[in-house]
């Protein structure tokens, strides 16, 4: 009787075969399996699966690939009809006369500088407000989280005017309507000729809106924590206490680490956001080209040495230019994604965004 | 400990009439409980957005109103009050309400279509596949990439191809479409459906492009709710005999609709406040033309309108929304 006892030959963590009397050999089982119709369907379907995909990211990239191929191509590539794609006369010209004319390295540092002080206050900023809604009861929470989605709803066209009114000259606290003054004029008031300090053509504003969380999509940034927050055991906090340690060292030492994934996927979207951004760069960096503050939005434009009025194609290869700074601009940022995209993956599937 | 007793003790002593004493006491009466702690931490963390809106946010919105509601003279810098005159006179702005109906059309076009597809893409995602990594990469880089002045050159680079003015990239036929009405309308027409679907149908295929690009945020909310599912329930289902079909149904889609219903809210804000939404532009142009204090009034008529259509679609949508109940 022992023989028809399974036997266990090999055991691992996740796999085991046994042995037992009757068993087809190996062969045998794989002319089964290729006999059932169960199979088949499964091939079929991940077969059309992948197809499906492929076809899905093909939309996806070749607007990249028609983007990136217009701007190897020399000038009369352009209009040329048998040229499709792959360029007859590769030219660095483009590139070359937007990273001169149009000042590419100038608005890459200033960008960057701004993008990375935006995105590290605001995932920052994220964070402390996601952990105080989301963890601590006390009055006005419910409403505090009716306002962030409030100032997600509201179209920033709607402030555009007050804003500019508002940072050309800056005052805290003060409403244009009623003929009160502010709290820097209150402190500053004194000084002779005092209209509010000019905030436009520098970081300020942007860092302002970040600190206060009200910037550029910062609701969603928000509610995005708070989300996250709410997945975490309150049982992690409590243990902290009992060791301890305070409301603030628990914060600091416990749940911001725990929090890296989410962060990370907050800061690539701030960062990203912020460097593609055109309606609040165009707001507050404006004036003629020497006073305002170089940024990526000026790159989009057609550098002076390529301008010419007889050319036949001018259409297209403005065109064609402008595809290329757009190139260049997202350049930066699809190198960034590639060594971050894991990240945002997994912080967005361990937040349990859910509910 | 010893120095806030006697602290306590000495006001305790003149505490009789003045009020301002009598809150000192409050403040320095021992420890207060631990749920008042909790309640000051809690206000210490949300501070920056409290500060944020009271002194920069709040502000901001009642000169909007203001704006909104005067005339401003650039040349010597007065303002006058003029009431609901902007508002008023939007109406006969020639476009406006063109912009705004198209705005909305817009909207009812492509909600459905980026939730529909967004929870597609995040169900073939979540399983296991071949070169599901590559896929998932490719699938979130427009979330990364096509905003701001990308999305710009989108748009531009759409209405270019139409005339002809791009480069040959292979993609161009003669009509610029990638399926013709008549085929469609021939492929419907023994089906009697209505001539609104076809052009639905005709639409979506034609801006497939826009939906999958507008679909990144959603489809990865979408994954993290597909997550979130316990596998115990898909295996109980596979026991008990349930198809790949009556599984989706049955489990997936009413565990994810509240997914479904916080997607349905974000793709309307977000369908609203592009840059490349009719109305949005409409307004843009406004604003480019100078005519601020008639933008910012026009910009609250379109926020009316966001609100509505949110209450709305969040009616409609959390009447099917099922809850599991938690905690």
């Amino acid at each position: 009787m022992d023989s028809t006892k399974p036997v266990i030959t090999k055991e691992s963590k996740n796999r085991i075969s046994v042995d037992y009397e009757g068993k087809l050999s190996f062969k045998e089982r794989l002319m089964k399996k290729i006999q059932s119709s169960h199979t088949w369907i499964k091939v079929v379907v991940s077969v059309l699966k992948f197809i499906l995909m492929l076809g899905v990211s093909y939309v996806i990239l070749f607007p990249f690939f028609s983007k990136i191929a217009g701007s190897f191509m020399a000038r009369q590539d352009v209009v040329d009809a048998t040229v499709s794609l792959i360029p007859k006369n590769w030219s660095l010209a483009t590139y070359t006369a937007i990273m001169v004319d149009n000042k590419y390295w100038l608005a890459f540092l200033n960008t960057l500088l701004l993008s990375l002080l935006c995105a590290l206050i605001q995932t920052f900023v994220a964070c402390l407000i996601g952990y105080g809604i989301s963890k601590f009861k006390f009055k006005g929470n419910k409403l505090i989280m009716a306002v962030v989605i409030v100032t997600m709803i509201i179209p920033h066209s709607t402030l555009e005017y007050a804003m500019l009114q508002r940072f050309t000259s800056f005052d805290i606290a003060h409403v244009m309507s009623t003929q009160q003054p502010g709290i820097l004029e209150l402190l500053l008031g004194w000084i002779p000729g005092w209209k509010g300090i000019e905030l436009i053509n520098t970081f300020w504003p942007f860092l302002i809106l970040s600190i206060g969380g009200i910037g550029f999509k910062n609701g969603l940034y928000i509610y995005m924590m708070r989300q996250f927050f709410k997945g975490v055991p309150d049982e992690l906090e409590e243990s902290a206490y009992v060791d301890g340690s305070g409301t603030f060292r628990t914060f600091l030492q416990i749940i911001l680490p725990l929090s890296v994934p989410m962060m990370i996927t907050i800061f690539l979207f701030a960062f990203s956001w912020q460097w593609t951004d055109q309606f609040y760069t165009q707001l507050f960096y404006r004036g003629s080209d020497s006073m305002k503050i170089w940024s990526m939005v000026d790159v989009v434009r057609i550098p002076s040495s390529l301008v010419d009025k007889n050319f036949a194609g001018r259409a297209i290869y403005e065109n064609v230019i402008k595809n290329t700074a757009g190139i260049m601009i997202v350049a930066p940022l699809i190198i960034m994604y590639l060594f971050c995209q894991k990240y945002l993956v997994q912080g967005i599937e361990r937040s349990g965004l859910v509910g | 400990m010893n120095n806030s007793v006697e602290l306590k003790d000495g006001i305790e002593n003149i505490e009789t009439e003045n009020p301002v004493l009598k809150f000192l006491k409050s403040v320095f009466k021992g420890k207060p409980s631990l749920e008042k702690r909790r309640a000051r931490a809690g206000y210490v963390f949300v501070l920056p957005f409290i500060l944020g809106v009271l002194l920069i946010y709040l502000p901001l919105l009642i000169d909007s109103v203001w704006l909104s509601m005067s005339e401003v003279n650039a040349a010597n810098k007065t303002i006058t009050f003029v009431g609901f005159e902007h508002y008023v006179d939007a109406f006969s702005t020639s476009g406006f309400t063109a912009a705004f109906l198209a705005g909305l059309q817009q909207l009812i076009f492509e909600v459905p279509a980026i939730i529909v597809f967004s929870l597609f893409i995040a169900v073939v995602l979540n399983n296991k596949m071949l070169g599901r990594a590559a896929f998932r990469a490719i699938f979130f880089l427009p979330v990364i990439v096509s905003t701001g002045i990308m999305e710009t050159l989108n748009a531009a680079d759409a209405v270019s191809s139409e005339s002809g003015e791009g480069i040959n990239d292979g993609t161009q036929n003669n009509s610029a479409e990638i399926i013709s009405m008549l085929d469609v309308q021939q492929l419907f027409a023994s089906m009697k459906v209505g001539g609104e679907l076809v052009t639905y149908v005709v639409d979506l295929v034609n801006n497939v492009y826009n939906i999958i690009n507008y679909s990144g945020v959603q489809m990865l909310i979408f994954l993290a709710g597909l997550q979130s599912i316990s596998p115990s329930i898909y295996e109980a289902c596979q026991i008990e005999g349930a198809t790949g079909w009556e599984t989706f149904w049955k489990i997936t889609f009413p565990m994810i609709s509240p997914m479904i219903l916080v997607n349905a809210i974000y793709t309307v804000i977000d369908s609203f406040t592009r840059s490349t939404n009719p109305a949005m532009a409409f307004i843009r142009r406004q604003f480019d033309g100078g005519s601020f204090s008639s933008a910012t009034a026009m910009s609250w008529m379109y926020f009316l309108v966001v609100a509505l259509v949110l209450v709305v679609v969040a009616a409609i949508v959390s009447s099917f929304v099922f809850y599991q109940r938690r905690d």
